[in-house]
Order: structure tokens, then C-alpha cells, then sequence
């Protein structure tokens, strides 16, 4: 695990993630149980740095994900989030920075999940995966049935897409994303207007593939599912990573009972209105709160407001 | 997107073998025909446009009349409804996708742009094509029956009426079919709203129709433009080059007079331009190439 401890580092923000290093015995989350971001890196971005006209989307934000490891990120509307899963997904160039999938497994590197999955209406599940399926070399039909069962969809492979709940279409969505094994799945808030059991289906299939060994990066505002099933946390505002590490240490860190707790006191924290309590001696070695990067993509530590 | 320097080698993008292309591009092509022929408005349309070609042909001189009668009966007519057939199959081909996020998807399954855009064009266009070639030559094949004088189907005379001048006529609506189908799906590709879609694909169809011819005329009779550079002029335009090469290849003379046509393989140039240029527009538009990483 990382050894990243100071507010006042000088490496970047996710230098030493938990992701890149070897897995060992101490290697155990605070449940107890090993940690399934103790394994090889799978996805790696550097520095990414992406703008929009005048408007800087993304400023140097790094991350590594590991095979079996659930990466959420989360953060404002209008954070960043959604371009920084285009990047990641290899779907938009990054204005500078790279990003690398570093090991394949299957007909494809990466599955995208988008934020509104929609399909043709005319076509059955079954049609819609049958025609991705068609794309990729060495998958065929008896993989597209295994993909249906696998997203939960098996009962209804034949009924077109147009008469399927939201709920399904994104299931149908998340089964486009996963067929072919690929190496990496990028989902683009996959619970986003999901009822709750829903939801909990959806990061539960999440949590099965990365259990099959896919390094799975996740966008959500579903704060209790990430808390629940994802590994890492990044918190993502105004184009940088504001903190990131297990929600275990997120919350430890900023004394909060839940995720949605302590992500909107990072978040108040970042804009001035609160305090993260960022004392050496509380902060865990896995997390990293209040950094920003500076320009050259190398993360600066901002000095985090306290009332201590 | 950006065109910035970053990498990402999570494509592809230019490192597939051409057979996996051509293999691509079909697998896309057969999914828009599907869709065509799941679309209940598209087929409705297709049905409306079929009636309407036999409704003319049958109420104009042209079943009685001969071929020749019947293609300029049906000239106009094709001129008119093909480049708005043209706009329905082709404005949301590619948009949809887009609106949808399977553009995003199909990305990340290394589709290459030239098999996306190539099978997406190629299946509309198979499925507009036959439905304006068919429609022409069944109501071709009421000529024969309803003619007192039947043609002579091998003759190749310039005053004569012969099937293989309407066969002509055929192929030059296919082929101005096939231009017009390429500028819709390029602005299908070129564009990221419904609207701005809509808008531009009707603002085509319009200028085709209306627009160019009447501006060349305006132009003549105000003098900006000299009768000598009509007809590269006329060449520029897809309704001019379509209907002159008609003109000059399929109707030949009409009353002992030479048809004013311009020049024919100005007019097989310009629907070239039109066509090679609309899908390379396509092709560069539907998203951008993601470099390799360099590393």
C-alpha cells in the first residue's frame, strides 16, 4: 500500500498508489480481508491534462487501477468525471498525459459503459449484443447468451430493447461493456436514475466482474454503493483529485460516518467552508486529502483549512 | 474532442488489418438495413415514395408514351423527392448513434472510422438505392405493355425511344441517389444535435432542389456569370449534373433538337466531388483518430 502519508507531499497525487505495488500480508483493508487493489496494474493514466476551449477539464490528474480492483470516481456535477472516463476508455485524446492498458485478456482492452446507454429499438438484447459480439474476434453466440445470463438478463433476451426498463437498458448497456472479457471496464454512472435495488444489483454485478479479474473504473454520485463495493475512491472536483484511498480511510480520515459524509466535507474542505482533518498523526497512509497539481502535473499540497 | 498531443493505446485506431475492416464495415452495413427495415416511418416513406413514382407514371403520358416520355415525366419528380428520401434515411444514421452512447461503444471495440462510416453508408444506401431502382423499373415495365408501338429495346439511335435509354435513366437516379445519401450521412456525421442535423440536412435538400439552380439563374440574368462557365457551373450542383447527364445520355434529342445538357463528364465529375467529398467529410468528422501510445 501506498506510503503516501503527508498533506505535504511533493509526489503526485496517486505517485505510490495502492494500486502499483506488490501485494503482500500487509496488504489487508481495515475489514480485514486482503485488498483487491493488491494485485498487477492494469490501466494507468499519467498527467492527464485536458481543456476545452478556455476551460481546463482535467489538470494533470494521474490514477493506476489494479486487475480485481474497483476504482470509483467521484465529485461534483461538472468535475470532470465523464472526460476523464472518455480518456480513460481511450475515446478522447488527452490534450497531453497518456494512458495505457497493460495487459489484454480478452477480444478487447476496454468496455465503456456511457452515461445514457440507449440502443436501437427494433432489435431484441439478444440482437444488440449479437451485432457488438460480431466486432470482436473469437466471440460468438454462445458468449452473448453467457453475457446476458452474466448481466442478468437471460429471461429477457428476446425482447426488444425498446420495451426494456431503464434499469435493463442499463444491464443491456453494462453486457455491451463486458462482452469479450476486456481488461478494463470504464462505467460512466451506471446507477444514475436506478431505484436503490437496482442500483445494488448493478455494483453487485460490478463487484463480480472485477472479482473475475477486471480493473474496473467506476463514475457514480451513488455515494452508498461505492462505499459498499469499490477498493479506491478518487474525489474528483474542478479537473484535480482532491483525495483519494479506500473509503475505509476516507472516512477515517475525515471523521465522517459515510462516504457521503466525508466526500462533501472534502468537497467543503477544498472550497474553504469546512475542515478535513488532516493531522498527521489521524491521516492514513492509503489516502491522500487536499492536493492539488500544479501545471507541470506534479501535485501540490494545499494548505487544508482547520479549526484545530 | 481534443486534437492534443496526449496518447492512449487503448485503440487501435489504423492498426487493423484490411480484411477486419471489410468485415466490420459489412457487419455494420446488414445492421442498418435491419434497422431500415425495422423503422415503421422509414418503410411508410419508402411505401409513400413507390406510389407516388407509379401514381405519376400512370396519370402522365408516361405509361402510354414511351420511355423516353416517361423518364422526363419522372425527372423532375426523382430530382425533388430523392435528395428528401435522401434526408430521412441519412440524418440520424450516424447521430443516433452518437445520441445514444454505441458510437462511444463501437470505439471501444476498434472499429475503424472507414468501417463504421463505409458500412453505415454502405446499408443505407443499399436499401435506398433499391427501393428508388426498383420503383423506376417496375414502373419501366408498364412502357412495354401499354405502348401501342412497342420499343425497340437494342436500338441505339438518337431520336429513338428504347429501353436502354430508361435503363440509363435508372442508373444515373441510382447514382444520384447514392450522392445525395453520401451529404446527408456526412452531415450526420458532422453534426452533434438533432436539430443542427435536421436543419442542415433540410437546408441541403432545399438548396438542391431550389437553391443552386436558382442562384445560377439569378446569376445569368444579372449577368455575374458568362454563358461559357455555365457549365462548369451547372457541374457543381447535384440536381444539374444528375438532370444534365439524364438529359444528354437518356432523353438524347426530343423534337430533332439537341438537348442543352452541359457537359457530361462535367457533370460525372461534379457527382463525384459530391460524393467522394461528402464521405470523406464523413469519415474525418465521426470522431477523432486517438494516437498510439508512444511509449
Amino acid at each position: 500500500m501506498s506510503d503516501e502519508s503527508s498533506v505535504n507531499g511533493e509526489s503526485q497525487a496517486n505517485e505510490g498508489s495502492p494500486v502499483s505495488e506488490e501485494p503482500s500480508a500487509d496488504d489487508d483493508s481495515p475489514t480485514g480481508e486482503p485488498s483487491r487493489a493488491a494485485d498487477s496494474t492494469a490501466l494507468r493514466a499519467e498527467s492527464i491534462v485536458q481543456s476545452f476551449g478556455d476551460v481546463d477539464v482535467l489538470s494533470g490528474v494521474s490514477l493506476s487501477v489494479a486487475r480485481r480492483e474497483v476504482a470509483a470516481v467521484v465529485g461534483p456535477n461538472g468535475s470532470g468525471k465523464s472526460t476523464l472516463l472518455h480518456v480513460l476508455a481511450g475515446i478522447a485524446a488527452p490534450d497531453s498525459g497518456s494512458v495505457s492498458v497493460e495487459y489484454q485478456r480478452g477480444a478487447r482492452r476496454v468496455g465503456y459503459l456511457p452515461q445514457r446507454p440507449a440502443f436501437r429499438e427494433g432489435f431484441s438484447a439478444r440482437d444488440t449484443l449479437s451485432f457488438y459480439a460480431q466486432l470482436l474476434d473469437g466471440v460468438d453466440s454462445e458468449d452473448v447468451d453467457a453475457t446476458l445470463e452474466r448481466v442478468g438478463l437471460g429471461d429477457v433476451a428476446d425482447r426488444k430493447v425498446g420495451s426494456l426498463s431503464g434499469g435493463m437498458t442499463r444491464l443491456l448497456g453494462l453486457g455491451a461493456a463486458v462482452l469479450g472479457d476486456p481488461s478494463v471496464l470504464v462505467l460512466d454512472e451506471p446507477g444514475s436514475g436506478l431505484d436503490p435495488a437496482m442500483v445494488e444489483r448493478l455494483f453487485g454485478i460490478v463487484g463480480d466482474l472485477a472479482a473475475d479479474g477486471t480493473a474496473v473504473v467506476v463514475a457514480s454520485h451513488e455515494l452508498p454503493a461505492v462505499e459498499a463495493h469499490a477498493d479506491t475512491v478518487y474525489v474528483l472536483d474542478e479537473g484535480d483529485f482532491l483525495a483519494s484511498g479506500s473509503p475505509e480511510v476516507l472516512l477515517a480520515d475525515t471523521d465522517t460516518a459515510s462516504l457521503s459524509a466525508a466526500f462533501l466535507e472534502i468537497i467543503r474542505a477544498q472550497t474553504g467552508e469546512s475542515t478535513v482533518r488532516a493531522g498527521a498523526g489521524r491521516r492514513s497512509s492509503e489516502s491522500r486529502v487536499g492536493h492539488r497539481s500544479s501545471e507541470s502535473g506534479v501535485a501540490e499540497a494545499e494548505e487544508v483549512p482547520t479549526d484545530e | 474532442m481534443s486534437d492534443g498531443s496526449g496518447t492512449a493505446d487503448t485503440s487501435e485506431t489504423g492498426t487493423e488489418r484490411p480484411t477486419a475492416i471489410v468485415q466490420d464495415l459489412f457487419v455494420v452495413a446488414t445492421r442498418e438495413l435491419r434497422t431500415i427495415v425495422r423503422t415503421p416511418a422509414l418503410v411508410a416513406l419508402a411505401a409513400a415514395f413507390a406510389v407516388s413514382v407509379v401514381g405519376v407514371a400512370w396519370a402522365g403520358t408516361g405509361g402510354g408514351g414511351g420511355f423516353v416520355p416517361l423518364t422526363l415525366d419522372l425527372l423532375t419528380f426523382v430530382e425533388v423527392l430523392v435528395p428528401l428520401l435522401a434526408v430521412a434515411f441519412g440524418y440520424r444514421s450516424i447521430l443516433g448513434d452518437r445520441e445514444t452512447g454505441e458510437l462511444d461503444v463501437l470505439r471501444t471495440l476498434d472499429v475503424t472510422r472507414i468501417a463504421y462510416v463505409g458500412g453505415v453508408y454502405l446499408g443505407r444506401a443499399l436499401a435506398l438505392v433499391s427501393l428508388v431502382v426498383g420503383t423506376l423499373l417496375v414502373v419501366g415495365l408498364f412502357v412495354p405493355f401499354l405502348t401501342a408501338d412497342i420499343p425497340t429495346f437494342l436500338a441505339i439511335n438518337a431520336a429513338a425511344d428504347s429501353g436502354i435509354r430508361y435503363v440509363r435513366f435508372v442508373v444515373l437516379s441510382a447514382a444520384f441517389t447514392l450522392v445525395v445519401l453520401a451529404a446527408t450521412v456526412g452531415i450526420s456525421a458532422a453534426t452533434r444535435t438533432v436539430r443542427t442535423a435536421f436543419a442542415l440536412a433540410t437546408a441541403l435538400a432545399v438548396a438542391l432542389v431550389l437553391g443552386i439552380d436558382t442562384a445560377l439563374v439569378a446569376g445569368l440574368a444579372g449577368g455575374l456569370i458568362a454563358d461559357n462557365g455555365l457549365a462548369a457551373l451547372l457541374a457543381l450542383s447535384p440536381n444539374s449534373a444528375y438532370r444534365g447527364l439524364v438529359l444528354s445520355s437518356a432523353v438524347g434529342v426530343v423534337g430533332g433538337a439537341d438537348v442543352a445538357a452541359g457537359e457530361p463528364l462535367l457533370n460525372g465529375f461534379g457527382l463525384l466531388l459530391w460524393w467522394v467529398g461528402s464521405l470523406a467529410v464523413a469519415v474525418w468528422r465521426v470522431w477523432p483518430a486517438v494516437e498510439s501510445v508512444a511509449e
